[in-house]
Parts: structure tokens; sequence; C-alpha cells
């Protein structure tokens, strides 16, 4: 148990100096933008009509702290966002980063958790048939799915079931809510609206993560299968499902658990071309904003270390899961 | 001669046996490639599309820029050419004529009429716009640095017509042939990935490297800042580098520095799997005896090292590329990489997004096609080449 425990510590470390490092590069990120904060504002102030001199911008970047070395701000700006989870202001928008944000991620991260969970509920089953099998036309069509999923990008996808919905029905899936709910407070006939409408982008970017988890799944299991306690198990007279269940699934179970993070970092990946596409409003759309269009570093930064502290805490969990799960791992940490 | 089968079946045939054991690593893997027919189907299309890609100017009847565009038929449907009609057979293909008129029966629209009646024949091998397959054109600061040189400068192409327009694809809303414009995209889509690949590459193997061939501390740290950017999502990575880029610099400068973000962050799980495989070789006899026989570090690594797993690395780059092509899309599309007036697979794609296009403009899907068919050649070939250096393959089937 203490070693279990050490375990979880040292793994804890890690993720926070994983978070460190990201957060290091995202800063640096921000602050190659040309132009900093003091002079968006003052140039936001002349635009108000006041005449605006250089002693002015000096004044303002001494009371922003950017007169300090890059280390200190970089210091200052982590320690915000990791101890009291402020992003601080958006000197574009002029708004708290936190309260712009605040809905946005939870209905970003549904999304996309709702995205992982289905790739999964139909890669693991259909993974394990297409390893097992020995049809060809089944498994020449996942092979070929699974292709395609590489192939076809997201915003392909989302793009030609936009259209086609557009030209077909008239009505444009585009949005998350229909017009009458955009602005209400949350009510359960608008959550039911979300539900109808939030199918489309959980599936397009379940799309891509469904192939590769697909791909995962049947390899790792082909690999289990032609094992020799698999033939062992089948001498003994257990067959079909049950030793499909029973053995190689759950040796291959480890290494698809592991790999959840990686696909949680795929969703992300196509959150913001999804987000375009789609006209949604969350997060995604923001970060395209953000850098497509007003380059707002701050905003742009903030989402960047949410959606990686999100993957970072998925590895976490996924590594503390499998250890007490599988009991290699568990042996093998515990001695 | 297929090495594998005949291994296979049991052949007393001595010299038979011989070649399969004496045969070298690549007799092996290009044996086993060739067995995998979907594989060898994709690497067919996809050298076509290379050479398509790189013979592109020749290939095309008109420059994919602004300078080739057709005003006088814009938004045009493909061209087909024919080889008979009502009017009788012709050997030589040929393609109707068109006009385009604006009047009040149009609805005051520009409108595009087919005269069945004026057949404009394609000829084989015509002069038109010149190219050079060797153009340099830098413009450094300083005028005495500025390059400009050129040679092996064409202007013959394979087809053409006298009068008007051939525009197999049809023509965009300027005007440009869509053809043309496909061809160079899958070549600028090329030259793209090649230098992401090539920098992702390089970048990985001096940190796999270093970090696989020291290991320790060096190892750990590496490792650590390694792990950190795979965890970051490359897309949005991605398009934080390249909101920096600024609007005025030239399509050039934009390619090259898009192409090396792919680079920069391409690098990590390259990296990764150096490590792991130098880690693994680095505790065997050969290394031992080179370190005893007084070789330096950057001599085993680059002798003994790194010849060891070639093929591998030749595997991965092949799988990497790919998803660099793929990235470059992605970020075109959103707006932020190549944009219009270049042709790129991305920023092609980006003109489709719209419902007007689907209902009015079908052929503005063609290069999508095209994307769809480079990217799965790719993964098919990277697949195969994958199996086939794997030397369990044949063990695991």
């Amino acid at each position: 148990m203490v070693k279990f425990l050490q375990f979880t510590l040292i793994r804890a470390v890690m993720s926070v100096v994983t978070l460190l490092i990201v957060s290091l590069i995202v800063f640096s990120l921000m602050e190659m933008v040309p132009g900093n904060c003091a002079e968006r504002y003052i140039a936001f102030k002349n635009t108000q009509g006041q005449v605006i001199t250089i002693e002015d911008i000096q004044a303002e970047e001494r009371r922003l702290g950017l007169d300090k070395p890059f280390m200190i701000r970089a210091g200052t700006w982590a320690g915000n966002v990791f101890f009291k989870g402020q992003f601080g202001d958006s000197c574009i928008l002029r708004l708290n980063i936190n309260n712009l944000l605040s809905d946005k991620v939870w209905i970003s991260l549904g999304i996309c958790l709702a995205a992982l969970f289905f790739s999964y509920l139909i890669a693991i089953p259909v993974g394990i048939y297409a390893a097992s099998t020995r049809n060809p036309l089944a498994n020449n069509s996942v092979r070929f799915i699974s292709y395609l999923g590489l192939a076809l990008p997201s915003f392909l996808l989302a793009l030609i079931i936009m259209l086609t919905t557009t030209v077909l029905f008239g009505e444009s899936m585009a949005g998350l809510f229909s017009k009458e709910y955009r602005d209400a407070a949350w009510s359960f006939a608008k959550f039911m609206n979300f539900m109808s409408r939030a199918w489309l982008p959980i599936f397009i970017l379940g799309w891509a993560a469904t192939a590769f988890a697909l791909q995962t799944v049947r390899a790792l299991m082909l690999d289990e299968i032609s094992k020799l306690y698999v033939t062992a198990a089948s001498a003994r007279g257990i067959s079909g499902r049950t030793l499909l269940w029973r053995y190689p699934a759950r040796h291959s179970l480890g290494p698809v658990i592991n790999s959840l993070g990686f696909d949680l970092n795929r969703i992300f990946n196509d959150l913001p071309v999804v987000a375009l596409i789609m006209t949604l409003t969350e997060m995604g759309a923001l970060l395209i904003d953000a850098l497509a269009f007003s380059n707002d570093q701050q905003l742009a930064g903030a989402i960047l270390v949410i959606l990686t502290a999100c993957i970072v805490l998925v590895n976490f969990v996924t590594d503390i899961v499998l250890a007490l799960m599988d009991p290699r791992v568990r042996t093998g940490l515990m001695g | 001669m297929d090495l594998l089968a005949r291994s296979k079946q049991k052949v007393t045939d001595q010299s038979l046996k011989e070649a399969y054991f004496t045969a070298s690593q690549t007799q092996l893997v290009r044996a086993r490639f060739k067995k995998n027919r979907a594989a060898m189907v994709a690497g067919w299309v996809l050298t076509l599309m290379i050479l398509a890609g790189f013979f592109s100017e020749f290939l095309s009847p008109y420059a994919p820029t602004m300078a080739g565009r057709d005003k006088q038929y814009e938004n045009g449907p493909p061209q087909m050419p024919k080889f008979w009609d009502e009017n009788g057979f012709s050997l030589q293909p040929f393609i109707y004529g068109t006009k385009r008129e604006r009047s009040i029966k149009t609805n005051f629209r520009w409108v595009i009429t087919v005269d069945r009646e004026d057949r404009r024949y394609v000829r084989l091998f015509v002069k038109d716009w010149k190219y050079s397959y060797i153009d340099l054109n830098w413009d450094l600061p300083g005028d005495a640095f500025d390059v400009n040189f050129k040679a092996l400068t064409f202007s013959t192409h394979l087809f053409g017509v006298d009068k008007g327009g051939i525009h197999l694809f049809g023509t965009d809303a300027s005007g440009k042939d869509i053809y043309s414009r496909t061809l160079r995209a899958i070549f600028t889509s090329l030259k793209c990935g090649a230098l992401g690949v090539f920098i992702a590459f390089v970048l990985a193997l001096i940190i796999g490297g270093i970090s696989g061939y020291y290991g320790g501390w060096i190892d750990s740290t590496l490792q650590m800042i390694t792990d950190a950017i795979r965890t970051v999502p490359p897309l949005p990575l991605f398009m934080a580098l390249a909101a920096f880029l600024p609007q005025e610099w030239s399509a050039e400068a934009v390619f090259f520095v898009i192409s090396s973000i792919l680079g920069l962050i391409g690098w990590p799980t390259l990296a990764r799997r150096i490590r792991t495989h130098l880690l693994s070789e680095r505790s065997q006899e050969y290394v031992l005896a080179a370190e005893l026989c007084g070789a330096s570090s950057s001599h085993i690594i680059r002798r003994h090292l790194l010849p060891s797993f070639t093929s591998y690395i030749i595997v991965d780059l092949m799988i990497t590329f790919p998803y660099m092509v793929r990235l470059e899309t992605a970020l075109s599309f959103i707006g932020l990489g190549l944009i219009d007036p270049v042709s790129s697979l991305g920023s092609m794609m980006q003109n489709v997004s719209k419902a007007d296009i689907l209902l009015n403009y079908q052929w503005y899907f063609i290069p999508v096609l095209f994307f769809i068919a480079f990217v799965l050649a790719f993964v098919f070939v990277g697949d195969g080449l994958r199996d086939a250096a794997d030397p369990y393959t044949d063990a695991r089937k």
C-alpha cells in the first residue's frame, strides 16, 4: 500500500512538472506576439479619443507589471494559473478570462469526453470481433474504415454532413442550440435542445478517434490471440465469446486504457476546426477567434493550458487505474 | 523471385533456401512488400501522384496562378474531351466552344452556354506559358544578394486547345483552372510535408539520439520535455505558432515557415521511438567492441547504431508524412496557413466550405477526392512498409 501511494505521488509530481513545462512553453509563445498588453490598452484608449504619449504606455506597463523580467512574469502567470486558477484578463476583449470561459469549458469538455466514450464503446467490441473473425469481408471493411478515418479529416466529414443536411432538410445543423435557447438560462428544455444538436459534433469528433482506437484494439487483440495461453484455454474447452472476453481481451485492455490520453489529445486537435465549421460558440471557437482573428494571446494561452491540463489529468488517472486493475503492473510496483 | 513464398513451401532445393537466408534486409523487405497487394496498388497510385505533382507544369495546360486564369470561363463546369457526337466521329478528341453572356433573359447574371456546333480540337504538345524546373528567386536584404536564376525552361505542355480554353476539372470563381491547380497543390503539399518531415527527423535524431545513447539524467530530462510537448494537442499549438506570421509576408516565406513549424511540432513521437531503439541496441556487444577499440560516441552513433535501424526510421517517416499533410491542410482550411492564390490541398479545400458550392459548383470537390486518395495511398504504403520491415509479421499471421 505504501508502495502504491509512493507510485501515485511520483505520478502526481510528474504530471505537475509536465504542466509546468507546458505552461512555460505557452507563456513564451504568448510573449512572441508582437505588442504587449499595455500597448493594446492604450491603443484602445486612443480609439476613445485620448491623446497618448510614450510615458502613458510606460506607466501602463508598470501598472501591469510588464517591465519585470521574463522569468518573473512567467512565474507569476503560472502561479496564478496553478494556485488560484486565475487566467487574468484578456487585453483585447478587456474581460476576465475565467468569466468568459466558465460555461464554454464544460460544454467543450462534455462534448469531447462523450466523443471519447462513444469511440471506445464502438471500437472495443468491433475491434475484438475484427481480430477474432476469419470473415474476410468484415476484416477488410474494418481495415478500410479505420484507414478512411485517417484519410478523411474530420473537418471534411463535418463539412459534408453540414452541407448535405442544409441542402436536404433546409435547416442548418450549425450551432449547439436553436435560436430560442441560445441566450436562455440552463433549464431542462435547454438541455434537451442541446442534446438534440450535440450528437453531430460528438459524432464528428469521435470519428477519427474511433478509427484510431479500432486499429489499436484490433492490433492488440491479434497479438494476444495468437499466444499460447489462448490455445491452452480453448484446449480446456472454453470457446467463443467467453474465451475472448476472459483471456485475450483482458490482457489487451491495459494498453488500450493507456492510449486514452492520446485519443483525447486527438479529439482536442479537431475541436477548433469542427467548431469553425459548425459555428459552435464553445472553447474551440474562442481559440480560433483568439488565434486567427484577434491575436488575443492571453485567451489562447489559457485555452491551451486548459486543454493540456485535461490530457495530463486523464493520463494520471489512467496510470492509477491501470495500476489498480492490472495485477502485472500492481505486482511490479509493490514488489 | 518471390523469396518468401518459396521459403514457406518445404523446398528441398538447397540453393533457394540459401537465397532466403543470405538475402539482405532490403531484399527481404521488398519481397514482403510485394506480397501485400493493397500496399502495392497504393504504391503505384502514390508514384503516379508524385510524378504528376513533379511534372505539374508540363501536364497542366494553364498556370495555376492568377496569370493562368480564363476570364471568359469563370465558375465553368468541367469539359470532357469527346470523340463523337450527333455531328459525327472524329479521331482527334474535341471539346465544345463556350459563350458567356449576360442579358435580361439570364436575369442579368453571367451564364455560360455551350455551342455544340463549335468544335475545338485537343492537340498534344502545345507551346504555351513558360516554366522552369530550376527557378531560384530569393529576395534577400541588399540588392547584391538577390538571386534570380532560371534553368531548364520549357514551354511545352502535354495538351491544349487553339482557341478558348480546356478545363478538365472546371474553373473556380476567378477562372483559374482547377485541374492545373490540383496538380500544383499535390506538389505543394508534398514539398510542405517533405520539409516538415525532414526537420522533424533531424530534430528527433539529435534529441532522441542523445537521450538514448547517454541515458541517465540527460535521458530523464529530455524525456520529460518530450512528453510535455507530446501532451499539447498539436493543432492548437500549431495554430498558436502560425498565428504570429505577419500578414504581409510573401507566399514562399509563409510556406517555408509553415513547413518548419510542422517539423518543430512533429519530432517528439519520432524522437521517442529512436530513443527506445537506441536504449536497447546500446547494450549489444558490437557497441562494446567499438567502444573498446576507442571509437568516439558520435562515431558509434553514426556508423554502428543508426544503420541498425534505418528501415524503422524510413517506415516511421512514411507514416508521419500523411499526418504532416493533414495538419497543413487543417491549418490552411482554418485560414492560418497557405491562402488562396497559393495552390495547396488545404487552400483548395477552403473553397468548398459553402452550401452554394455544393448546390451549384460541385466540381470544386474534385481536389478533395485527390486529397483523400493521396492520404490513403500514403497510409497504405506506410502500413505495408511497416509490416514488411517487421520480421515477426509472418509468425503473427
